[in-house]
């Protein structure tokens, strides 16, 4: 509010106060994003510049927890009191666009000059879609490969990083120590987000959906994972670790292999002391169709905004600085017509060009209106096929079997 | 009647009539809000509106129907009893210890009271890494003095998991009880222990004869409000276990809010909590009619 009353001063008494746009108060666009919290982040620094360049239109930004995103726009929206725009994790992007809650959007994309449809990674641009319509524009996106240690893998004379999962599980036995305290691999499997997030892939990749969970490789990977655990090659704690802590013991050398993505770059290279790579996530068999799980935000527009061409303009802007995301933040942009610059780090630019090419297997989780229903039925029954609870088959139906009630 | 709002019956109403105002305005209206939001069809995005679908007792049919209604219930009950137990032994004999008179006891007893003024988040946040499989400080301390040779996962293993959040909470617990247990000790007469030492009782017989006595309404309160208290945890559920594994440390109140914040059912979450309303409700009237007794008396 200051800026922008410090800015038409500045303005009137430069004598620039000749146009329209003054003559009436500027238009304010509200907008929800998680940036900014502890470091400057995307959107709380282009909306700060876009203030900056424009008088007639003004953003009035405001930082929202990850955990409160959701809640906190639900209650907005049911109140009246929405943000104009606003960016949600990408599983949760359809709970509001299939509900009308999101504003259409795909006319302006298709007039747009600045924002092209056809330049976003086909992943991320199906979260945003609904219905065949466009209701916002992907913002930037992650996905999971393997971390592994070179120096481990040395010294226990494997040469190659595990292309198959049995060659995975096979290398996590060779690899762990338990003298010094070494697993043999780290991932999550915690009752979350998380948890479907790194187990959806392997679903995916032997020839199921979220919308069928019960494959012959889905139950292969849960005996493999319960076999991992019960043997010791991966800690018992992959049940309740967020990935972020789970990578944690890779860095400071306690596991040989961890499953996680970009997101762990710029900290593993601060502090893992030892020689490190990232690989594809395995396949069942040689050959096999790849995939992947894909995370990151989107942008929309909700649907009761008062001003959605000037809000498009926002968004507009946002996608113009697109090229800007990676140096400056350390995000991968949505978009296959960036190129990433170098950053003259070796192995972060390795790391970076595997989960490039990882990305293009990367699938989106849903798009459905009750993603969070479905994600805790996938979790629920990996978790119980973990524990020992249910078998692995009989879990996963049950699973299917929750699905189907929400699915219909 | 107006005169007698200076003093009189008229200010006695005037004042009953404002707290009954603010407990309806506060704990009233949402309580029937709640209530109606169970037997209705909520939709995330009808929220903000008061009428809704009429479903009657379709939510309550589908929360009994689920498979891990049971199993949450039985935890709930074993976190419950589990808790208040720890909390209250534990409580109760650091307030009989501290009232022994020694030097310093009164300051000692004063640093336990930073477990009661942390919030829940952080004391779940610090007991995760006493609590972690692989490097956390119990595993540690239990293997230095011998008592396991294998480290245990408390927050990972289904058979732990739960006891994992009991032991935080215990410890959470621990100084609000023996805070309310000291108070009604000091107000025990002195003179009635050194009469019964004349007459030779031992220091069990006096703990039984004497203090547990005079204690009865105390220790009523102190478990009433343990019973609340507990029901009332939440904190420690996300920051330790998320319920899980395989819902194995998920109890009642965080299932309510798992329905309502996490999958965004709303009317299943007030569902569950009108459940655990109810239990509250009968608890509070046994405790009421148990102390009713002890006025008389």
């Amino acid at each position: 509010m200051t800026n922008k009353t410090l800015t038409s001063t500045v303005a009137l008494a430069l004598g620039l106060a000749g146009t329209a746009a003054f003559a009436q108060d500027p238009v304010t666009l509200t907008v929800w994003s998680i940036d900014g919290d502890d470091r400057p982040g995307i959107s709380d620094t282009f909306s700060a510049e876009f203030n900056e360049q424009h008088d007639d239109i003004q953003i009035d930004y405001r930082i929202v927890a990850f955990d409160e995103l959701v809640n906190e726009t639900l209650r907005a929206y049911a109140t009246g009191n929405a943000p104009d725009i606003v960016s949600f994790d990408n599983p949760d992007f359809a709970l509001f666009s299939s509900r009308g809650a999101m504003l259409d959007i795909t006319e302006m994309v298709e007039n747009s000059d600045i924002i092209n449809a056809e330049n976003y990674y086909e992943g991320p641009m199906n979260s945003v879609m609904w219905d065949g319509k466009i209701y916002g524009i992907p913002k930037y996106t992650d996905t999971i490969g393997v971390f592994y240690n070179k120096d481990m893998f040395e010294a226990a004379g494997i040469e190659e990083p595990p292309q198959t999962w049995a060659q995975f599980e096979d290398y996590a036995e060779r690899l762990t120590d338990p003298e010094n305290n070494v697993y043999g691999a780290t991932f999550s499997a915690r009752a979350g987000e998380e948890g479907t997030f790194q187990f959806l892939p392997l679903i995916q990749m032997s020839g199921g959906s979220y919308e069928d969970v019960v494959t012959d490789g889905a139950v292969e990977a849960l005996e493999m994972m319960k076999r991992m655990i019960d043997n010791g090659w991966a800690s018992q704690d992959v049940l309740s670790l967020g990935q972020w802590d789970s990578t944690g013991t890779f860095n400071s050398g306690n596991a040989a292999m961890a499953i996680s993505g970009p997101w762990e770059i710029d900290r593993m290279v601060e502090d893992a002391e030892f020689d490190w790579g990232v690989t594809l996530l395995p396949v069942f068999e040689e050959g096999d169709e790849r995939s992947s799980a894909l995370g990151g935000f989107n942008l929309g527009i909700m649907s009761t905004t008062e001003h959605p061409e000037e809000a498009f303009q926002v968004l507009e802007y946002y996608a113009s600085q697109d090229d800007r995301m990676f140096p400056e933040f350390g995000n991968i942009p949505a978009r296959s017509d960036i190129e990433l610059p170098e950053s003259g780090i070796a192995l972060k630019d390795e790391a970076l060009a595997v989960f490039q090419e990882q990305l293009q297997y990367a699938q989106p989780r849903g798009p459905h209106p009750d993603w969070q229903q479905i994600s805790k039925a996938i979790y629920d029954g990996m978790q119980s096929a973990l524990t020992g609870q249910m078998e692995p088959r009989a879990a996963l139906e049950q699973a299917q079997a929750s699905i189907d009630n929400i699915v219909e | 009647m107006l005169g007698s709002l200076r003093d009189g019956v008229g200010f006695d109403m005037l004042l009953i009539g404002a707290s009954m105002l603010f407990l309806i305005a506060l704990a009233g209206l949402p309580l029937i809000y709640n209530v109606m939001m169970s037997f209705q069809e909520v939709d995330m995005f009808t929220l903000g509106s008061l009428f809704r679908p009429f479903v009657g007792l379709e939510n309550y049919r589908e929360v009994l129907a689920e498979p891990i209604f049971w199993p949450v219930m039985i935890n709930t009950l074993v976190f419950v009893v589990g808790s208040m137990a720890g909390q209250f032994v534990l409580g109760f004999s650091l307030a009989i210890f501290f009232a022994q008179k020694f030097p310093y006891s009164g300051t000692i007893r004063g640093l336990f009271l930073v477990s009661w003024v942390m919030p829940g988040l952080v004391v779940g946040a610090i007991w995760g890494w006493i609590l972690a499989g692989d490097f956390g400080v119990l595993n540690v301390i239990l293997r230095g003095i011998g008592v396991i040779d294998t480290n245990l996962f408390w927050k990972s293993d289904p058979a732990l998991s739960l006891w994992a959040v009991i032991i935080a909470n215990i410890w959470l617990g621990l100084a609000f009880n023996m805070l309310l247990l000291s108070v009604g000790l000091a107000a025990i007469p002195g003179d009635l222990y050194e009469a019964a030492e004349l007459d030779g009782a031992n220091a069990f017989q006096r703990f039984w004869t004497i203090t547990l006595p005079m204690m009865r309404p105390t220790i009523g309160a102190v478990l009433a409000l343990g019973l609340i208290g507990t029901l009332q945890q939440f904190d420690l559920f996300p920051a330790l276990t998320e319920g899980g594994p395989a819902n194995s440390s998920n109890v009642a109140q965080y299932l309510s809010w798992q329905y309502s914040f996490q999958l965004y059912d709303f009317a299943k979450g007030a569902t569950v909590s009108v459940m655990m309303f109810v239990l509250v409700l009968f608890a509070s009237i046994v405790y009421v009619r148990s102390t009713r007794h002890e006025v008389r008396g």
